[in-house]
């Protein structure tokens, strides 16, 4: 009778160390749904924590620099709107297929990270935006694919979830070019997706501008083509609804445009892919456009 | 990026990665003996129950189990998700699953333990809790070790689905810095941790089963 009880102290034992565990996080959880319904005026989840979500595999607007820390142009915008509200920049990696998720239930406060927002305006409360991006078209030098037209055929690669693969999918404005590829492949980074590049098992990648220049940067022998997908433009991404936070970002974009901070970091990355010409925050505000910009427009 | 600061990079990643593993072994390990017997339980719906419940734990991707774990709570409750809530369902969520598999290998070696000695442990007095605490489990122990050296392996590799929750264990940072680095050098340095790290687990299971081996000594 004893030893049954000694058994039954066991399991039991075991199930409440298992139990505990599952509930002490579930009160956590449950805790901060608690902070929540006391909503800060500023929008954030957590007071005085602006918390990033970004992929970290998306230089240059977001990756592990030298050092092992994450930076990119877009995360150090984030620091700055941090420095001037006085907030703590929390840079949180996160999987771009789970993006969504993310942002729904809290985790994070917003998406920076190259995020396109043509297209997705109905899903996302957007800041202005602050890039000229496109989607353009990667293939080797001596691949013999000189235009879109030339990709008939091919073998495509384009990231997972990614504006490119809007473009290309049914209801994209690129689908009919997309209806004579051979095949589109998907992939989870850019970095695979280069390496099929160059194995020769992938044509082309269709990706975005920036980080395509910055992918050649890095490797011999491949170009953009001149013709490019589309013209579209970067924002910073806030939970659809959430327009307390976007308007002091967009306050704060404002004042780092007017006291240079925005145009000092852009020249940093200038030589990484993200191209003066692409910038656009200042025609965002309704400023006279560059020469340089007007440029990128007609390209465009 | 040197090849130092790599390499410290993806150590600390190994550390995070060690940390998943250890802790899924502290919890799967029990449970799965608790989920073992209840399998094994003379209530039939507590039996189904604990069918049911490996069934799906090894009929669906541990990977989605992540997701699911993870995005859970929001989904089904609308609970905000806490910012330690990333390691912890990720611990939950490998815990849970390995405790499925660590069950069927429970099952398997207190199955094969021949009926007779059941019978000579009650003429000898014993009660069934002792006979099994006493008798049959750390003869289980024994048998079952191998299968378990299998599962802890497989645990130290599968370490890396958690990239899928963008959780910085070493496969996560291998994969950024290589795409930094627009090289796939990082993932064979990578490859080589895993490499060593499995090859001290493998050593340090085969030096226990040696130690267990009292009677063909």
């Amino acid at each position: 009778m004893m030893k049954k009880r000694v058994l039954a102290g066991v399991l039991s034992a075991a199930m409440a160390v298992s139990m505990s565990f599952t509930m002490a996080y579930a009160g956590e959880t449950e805790a901060v749904s608690g902070t929540e319904a006391a909503a800060n005026a500023d929008g954030l989840a957590t007071e005085g924590k602006f918390v990033v979500g970004f992929d970290a595999e998306y230089p240059p607007y977001g990756y592990m620099d030298d050092n092992g820390d994450y930076t990119g142009f877009d995360l150090e915008l984030a620091q700055a709107v941090c420095d001037l509200e006085g907030w703590e920049l929390v840079k949180t990696p996160i999987d771009w297929d789970s993006k969504d998720m993310e942002l729904n239930s809290g985790n994070i406060d917003c998406i920076w990270n190259g995020f396109t927002m043509n297209g997705r305006e109905d899903s996302y409360t957007f800041s202005v935006p602050y890039v000229n991006n496109s989607q353009v078209i990667v293939t080797a030098d001596d691949s013999g694919i000189n235009s879109l037209a030339d990709l008939a055929g091919k073998t495509v690669g384009v990231q997972a979830d990614s504006a490119a693969l809007a473009l290309l999918s049914k209801d994209g404005d690129q689908a009919d070019l997309a209806e004579t590829f051979g095949d589109l492949q998907q992939f989870a980074d850019y970095n695979t997706a280069f390496t099929e590049l160059m194995a020769g098992s992938l044509d082309a990648v269709a990706i975005d501008i920036g980080v395509a220049q910055y992918q050649i940067n890095g490797r011999d022998g491949y170009k953009i083509l001149d013709e490019y997908l589309n013209a579209e433009q970067y924002a910073v991404g806030f939970k659809k609804g959430n327009t307390a936070l976007c308007d002091t970002v967009n306050k704060d974009l404002k004042t780092l445009l007017d006291n240079g901070t925005f145009d000092k970091i852009a020249k940093k990355y200038a030589g990484q892919g993200v191209d003066p010409t692409m910038l656009c925050l200042r025609e965002s505000f309704g400023e006279a456009s560059t020469e340089a910009s007007t440029e990128a427009e007609t390209e465009a | 990026m040197s090849f130092q600061v790599m390499m410290m990079q993806l150590g600390q990643g190994m550390l995070k990665s060690m940390g998943i593993f250890f802790l899924t072994l502290l919890f799967s390990l029990p449970l799965g003996l608790l989920v073992a017997l209840c399998r094994m339980s003379k209530s039939g719906i507590l039996r189904t129950i604990m069918r049911v419940y490996i069934s799906i734990m090894r009929g669906t991707p541990l990977m989605l189990q992540l997701l699911a774990v993870y995005f859970g709570p929001y989904y089904l409750f609308g609970a905000k998700l806490g910012k330690n809530w990333r390691f912890s369902a990720i611990i939950i969520a490998f815990a849970v699953n390995y405790a499925a598999y660590f069950a069927e290998i429970y099952r398997s070696g207190i199955g094969s333990m021949p009926a007779g000695q059941y019978e000579a442990a009650r003429l000898l007095g014993y009660s069934k809790s002792g006979t099994f605490l006493r008798i049959i489990f750390p003869q289980v122990i024994k048998r079952i070790l191998p299968a378990i050296t299998n599962e802890v392996i497989t645990l130290i590799k599968d370490t890396s689905l958690s990239f899928s929750l963008a959780y910085a264990e070493m496969f996560t940072i291998a994969k950024q810095i290589a795409a930094k680095e627009t090289s796939f050098m990082p993932f064979l340095a990578a490859a080589l941790f895993y490499y060593v790290f499995n090859a001290i687990v493998a050593f340090a299971m085969e030096r226990i089963e040696k130690a267990m081996n009292y009677y063909s000594a």
